[in-house]
């Protein structure tokens, strides 16, 4: 096999390991910080391990409409992200870029929340649609903003592979970088919303209010899903890290690693400062919000037309 | 903006520190006057049954197995430790203790049960009844009130004679 | 092998369902205090989910009255296996002062299979997280059955067999000696 090839895979296969054994730690360090915040004491750091084995553990009911497609939706959720995974540069370079661009990676990103959507759909129950009914309204509005990011660095670099976008092109060489800070700042007020945290969490893990698309599920497909969550927010920020903070990487790969994670803690600290301290948005004040956030992407968009 | 607010917000909390109670590790202390499970004393305990009447669950039983033995249950199961029956009792044998760390996995460890010899009498050997005011109403001729005399008539004898004025007591009715 | 890792993780992480079934709530003060940062039993791992479908363990307050106990059984079969059920308060365990009214069935063991009760009208939650200790093993249980009997005195010594029933009076039909 040609070694280059075999590079590719490896660091695929790291990127996918990386992702399995950090996602859980990150989201204990939310639950503990969002504890200390609270002034209490808070779960151990490794209580989300603790939980999902607990959840691979259970008993399988079968309950809602359609179980078979409650399955598929479940794993195949978890392979997609797992998938853009393999496609955003995390230490290393981005791994499997000779067989995709960007608008594959766009594509992957709805996918995963059209997998969420048909798991609600397959369970049937009434709260789980209209959790599904929100979430697609959070969808529609949020995967065009992380378009029009991973756009405007198309357009600054003319092309779409994703080596070149996926490495803070957003800044315009050359002239004042316009369009990259202000896509910056409406991607970090954003993240929020990207990866389903308080204040706006309306749709996924709303159990004190509705219980959401996750209703019906129970033992490993519910792990399944609480998985897709917590790996949602390393993926996201890995997103964030690549486009707008690239900065700082040697030829050294732990270094790079080391270099990676930190950056992604910060932003796990911005997310659960904002978590803890804010309270939940109405559907239609988030959607108001969005569109606000949107109007300032079309903005940069415009912008970065113009060579800004 | 609102963003300076929730930061004064988060250091606010983060200098109040933990203050969670190491709760099963440090034992707790309970306030002075706290009704936890009733005690009963079976050293003190007369067998009146004033608990039993008068506990608003029915979680106290009384059982008579014969003219001597008395048996009185206490069952845990209902108890509201409202304290009632320590109120009642007249020796004091029941005593509201401090305890409230009753969880268990089977609901029969809470009884407590006792059993105790009633006194007979001497001369006849038969036991005591007691006519408390409770009993008498369901006797008839509960009120027997002289109405044509406006006297107040003392009930416990009055249903023996044949006269119902059978003594003044003296009150004072203005 | 990797299924005893996942069950022995049950005691570290168990999800709570929360159902009064027709309680005072009273109880159910006491339990959300428990979920407050000045008791904190999410130290413990336990969680409040909104559904019976993810949880482990369901508390339930308030004694089975007739409009409520098929919603909580079908709460119950709802659970995945393993579940707990813990009663808590007097309610739950016994009917408590409602016991003979004309809505409540009885206990909520009429209804659910009970583990652990915790009394209390309502308990204290240090009780209630003594109750959580005691399911999850680290403390031991503090009560037992008390049962008081007399010295023997010189009266007939009874035997149940030859107390006979009279126009309601239990007589006795032996003496062997006064």
């Amino acid at each position: 096999m040609d070694a280059r090839l075999a590079a590719m895979i490896g660091y695929a296969i790291l990127n996918v390991i990386l992702v399995l054994l950090v996602a859980p730690l990150f989201e204990g360090v939310v639950r503990k910080l969002t504890a200390k915040i609270q002034s209490r004491q808070g779960p151990p750091l490794r209580q989300p391990y603790y939980d999902l084995l607990k959840l691979l553990g259970k008993e399988d009911l079968e309950s809602g409409e359609v179980p078979g497609m409650q399955r598929a939706a479940a794993s195949a959720a978890l392979v997609v992200i797992l998938s853009v995974a393999t496609l955003v540069p995390m230490g290393g370079p981005a791994p499997l870029h000779e067989a995709a661009d960007v608008i594959l990676l766009i594509y992957l990103i709805t996918l995963c929340g059209i997998s969420t959507l048909l798991g609600a759909l397959a369970a049937g129950s009434t709260y789980s649609l209209l959790g599904m009914s929100r979430e697609m309204m959070t969808m529609m509005i949020l995967e065009p903003l992380l378009a029009v990011a991973i756009v405007i660095g198309a357009v600054h670099t003319h092309s779409l592979r994703l080596p070149t976008v996926l490495n803070g092109s957003a800044y315009a060489e050359g002239a004042v970088p316009l369009a990259g800070l202000l896509m910056a700042l409406v991607l970090l007020l954003a993240l929020q919303a990207f990866v389903g945290r308080v204040p706006f969490d309306i749709s996924e893990a709303e159990t004190e209010i509705m219980e959401g698309p996750f209703i019906e599920y129970s033992g490993a497909k519910l792990a399944l899903f609480k998985y897709v969550r917590m790996a949602k927010l390393v993926v996201y920020s890995a997103l964030f890290v690549a486009l707008f903070v690239p900065w700082g990487n040697t030829w050294f790969y732990p270094a790079n690693l080391v270099l990676f994670l930190g950056k992604v803690f910060v932003l796990v600290l911005i997310v659960t400062v904002v978590g803890a301290t804010h309270a939940r948005y109405r559907i239609d004040q988030a959607l108001r919000y969005y569109a606000g956030l949107f109007a300032a992407a079309m903005v940069a968009l415009v912008l970065a037309v113009f060579g800004y | 903006m609102s963003w300076l607010s929730k930061l004064k917000e988060t250091s606010i909390c983060l200098q109040a520190g933990r203050v969670t109670l190491p709760y099963p590790a440090a034992p707790r202390p309970t306030p002075p006057r706290f009704r936890g499970r009733p005690i009963f004393d079976p050293a003190k305990c007369i067998g009146c049954a004033g608990c039993a009447n008068n506990c608003p669950a029915r979680e106290i039983l009384v059982l008579d197995v014969c003219q001597e033995i008395r048996i009185i249950k206490y069952l845990g199961r209902r108890c509201t430790y409202c304290g009632r029956c320590a109120d009642v009792c007249p020796e004091k044998a029941i005593t509201m203790s401090q305890e409230f760390e009753t969880a268990s996995n089977d609901i029969h460890d809470l009884t407590q049960e006792m059993e105790l010899f009633m006194g007979t009498c001497q001369r006849c050997g038969r036991c005591f009844t007691e006519p408390g005011p409770l009993e008498q109403l369901k006797l008839k001729g509960y009120r027997f009130d002289a109405l044509a005399e406006e006297k107040w008539v003392g009930r416990s004898l009055a249903y023996l004679e044949d006269q119902p004025v059978v003594r003044d007591i003296d009150i004072e009715l203005d | 092998m990797f299924k005893t890792l996942c069950q022995k993780m049950l005691p570290r992480s168990i999800w709570v369902y929360h159902a009064n079934s027709g309680g005072c709530n009273g109880c159910d003060i006491e339990v959300l205090n428990v979920l407050t940062p000045y008791y904190d039993v999410e130290r413990f791992g336990i969680r409040l989910v909104g559904s019976p479908r993810h949880a482990d363990a369901m508390l339930c307050q308030g004694p089975a009255l007739r409009s409520t106990a098929q919603a909580l059984r079908r709460a119950y079969e709802a659970m995945a296996h393993p579940k707990f059920v813990f009663a808590i308060g007097s309610c739950a365990c016994g009917g408590g002062i409602w016991h003979d009214t004309y809505s409540v069935l009885g206990p909520v063991e009429k209804v659910l299979p009970v583990d652990f009760y915790i009394p209390g009208c309502p308990p204290r939650p240090e009780a209630i997280i003594y109750g959580v200790a005691v399911a999850l093993g680290i403390v031991e249980k503090k009560v037992s059955p008390v049962k008081f009997k007399q010295a023997p005195f010189p009266i007939p010594k009874y035997h149940p067999e030859d107390l006979i029933e009279e126009e309601g009076m239990v007589v006795y039909q032996r003496m062997d000696h006064i």
